[in-house]
């Protein structure tokens, strides 16, 4: 047997790669990839700011699902040979900036933010669900699970967030639009370039 | 000695390509009939037709045994050549363009990346020589040709060294070894052109040229990385890509100038370079390492510091 699960993981790729709409296939994972890296750096934000006070342990919660997320598109990445963002290192920045500035809002404001965010990738993957199920649900069932999975885990994200009195945040729907409209131009930028 | 080894190269794309094959050369007529079924298919060749799959292809070698008429799959244009009998093989303009594009790699070393070479080409294809003039007349398109040629016989290269080694007949390189192999290996698929090569890289730099030659570089340089157990999913991909590229592109223009026998000076350079790039990565990872200490002393500086004030403050 070969030694190593990565080069078993290489030889998977010729044949994963065959047949698919490599160009869709690839705008998805790189879209997602840089989302979830991206929700890493908030929830790392949040968590310098706030990681002592009383919602240190549920964002430090949601956080580790973010990181279990990231380590599975990293996987699936490598499958399907696909290029990461050049953004990647912007995201790492304005992701912590944003998750420690809307911190030093307040609790409420890191929620309201987490809130919009998790709002933003929901309607992501709900789109990208749609998109690969348009194409062929067969093809693409172990990524479309894949996702479908992380899409219900954003939710219960967005509604902890919704939990935690994200709604009295001052300033709640400006801090939320204004979020959310940053999250779509990341997400344009992320897919194409 | 050209010649010979022109056509032992051409019987290798044959092989190797699988479908291109040309049934002309082949698959001699043994039937009047099929005689001119064969003429027919060299005057047909030249019009536009629907796609031949592959298998087609093959089929049809066997076929010219059988009655014309008998085609193994699906719905067929209902073209009819000269005599009223329907055409029992077709292919692509696509098909027939990376034929005559093969056949005139022959002609390169005599004829330079020109429309000559691509005229001899299609001679000895038993084709007039305007078939050259589906072609620009600067020879870029048997310039990206070629390069694409080599590309897939690098990938199909590096594909059969992945299974020895997964097969354990192989030891895994390490990844300097690898590079270098593989840069050397793929360089080494010029060594017939080399007198000309010069001219085609120049070529490839005209602006018409370049999304299509870079694409090629690009897609090229992202396969050696593949084969060789690249999994960085940031940054790191980017920078990788670009250093290959880097000594891809410095090595050839060294291969260009070298006059060694067997190109010994490029490879020691191509070893110089590849080593660097390995240091360059350690030496990365040590100014990180040290540039986060100097953060972390800093941090403590700091801490320590707002500690005596807050001890200053209250006594």
């Amino acid at each position: 047997l070969p030694a190593g699960g990565a080069s078993l993981r290489l030889c998977s790729t010729r044949a994963t790669l065959e047949g698919i709409n490599k160009p869709v296939i690839d705008r998805i994972i790189r879209v997602d990839h840089a989302g979830e890296y991206g929700a890493n750096r908030i929830y790392a934000g949040q968590m310098a700011v706030l990681g002592r006070s009383s919602v240190g342990p549920i964002i430090q919660q949601m956080w580790n699902q973010e990181k279990d997320h990231l380590k599975k598109f990293n996987e699936l990445m490598v499958a399907y040979r696909v290029r990461p963002t050049v953004l990647l290192p912007f995201w790492n920045v304005a992701g912590f900036v944003l998750g420690a500035g809307s911190a030093l809002l307040g609790k409420k404001s890191a929620m309201a933010c987490t809130v919009a965010v998790e709002e933003s990738i929901s309607d992501h993957y709900n789109s990208q669900i749609r998109t690969l199920m348009e194409e062929d649900p067969e093809k693409y069932k172990e990524l479309l699970q894949i996702i479908k999975q992380f899409r219900d885990d954003e939710r219960e994200h967005h509604d902890i967030g919704l939990e935690h009195d994200a709604e009295a945040a001052p300033a709640y729907s400006v801090l939320k639009t204004a979020i959310k409209l940053g999250c779509k131009a990341a997400i344009f930028l992320s897919e194409r370039i | 000695k050209m010649a010979a080894a022109g056509s032992l190269r051409r019987a290798g794309w044959r092989l190797w390509r699988g479908r291109a094959v040309v049934r002309c050369q082949l698959s001699p007529p043994q039937h009047p009939l099929q005689a001119s079924a064969v003429l027919r298919r060299v005057s047909d060749e030249q019009k536009k037709e629907p796609l031949a799959s592959s298998s087609q292809q093959q089929f049809d070698s066997h076929a010219t045994d059988h009655q014309p008429e008998q085609e193994p799959q699906g719905p067929r244009p209902s073209y009819t050549g000269q005599g009223g009998q329907e055409s029992e093989d077709y292919e692509t303009e696509e098909q027939l363009q990376h034929r005559i594009l093969t056949a005139a790699l022959e002609f390169v070393p005599e004829h330079g990346w020109t429309a000559e070479a691509i005229a001899e080409g299609a001679k000895t294809l038993g084709l007039s020589v305007a078939a050259a003039g589906m072609f620009h007349s600067d020879g870029s398109e048997l310039i990206l040709h070629f390069v694409s040629q080599c590309n897939t016989k690098l990938s199909e290269l590096l594909e059969q060294e992945q299974k020895l080694v997964q097969l354990g007949e192989a030891e895994k390189k390490p990844t300097d070894q690898f590079l270098r192999d593989a840069v050397e290996a793929r360089l080494r698929m010029l060594i017939p052109y080399i007198e000309k090569w010069p001219q085609a890289l120049s070529i490839l730099l005209l602006p018409h040229n370049i999304p299509s030659s870079l694409n090629l570089l690009t897609s090229m340089i992202d396969d050696v990385w593949h084969y060789a157990g690249d999994q960085s999913t940031d940054f790191n991909w980017y920078t990788r890509r670009a250093v290959l590229t880097g000594i891809y592109n410095t090595t050839e223009l060294v291969m260009m100038q070298d006059s060694s026998p067997d190109f010994e000076e490029t490879w020691r350079f191509l070893e110089n370079r590849v080593a660097d790039a390995m240091n360059m990565g350690n030496t990365a990872n040590q100014v990180q390492s040290t540039g986060e200490a100097v953060v972390q002393g800093l941090m403590g500086a700091a801490v320590t510091v707002s500690n005596a004030e807050t001890i200053r403050a209250v006594r």
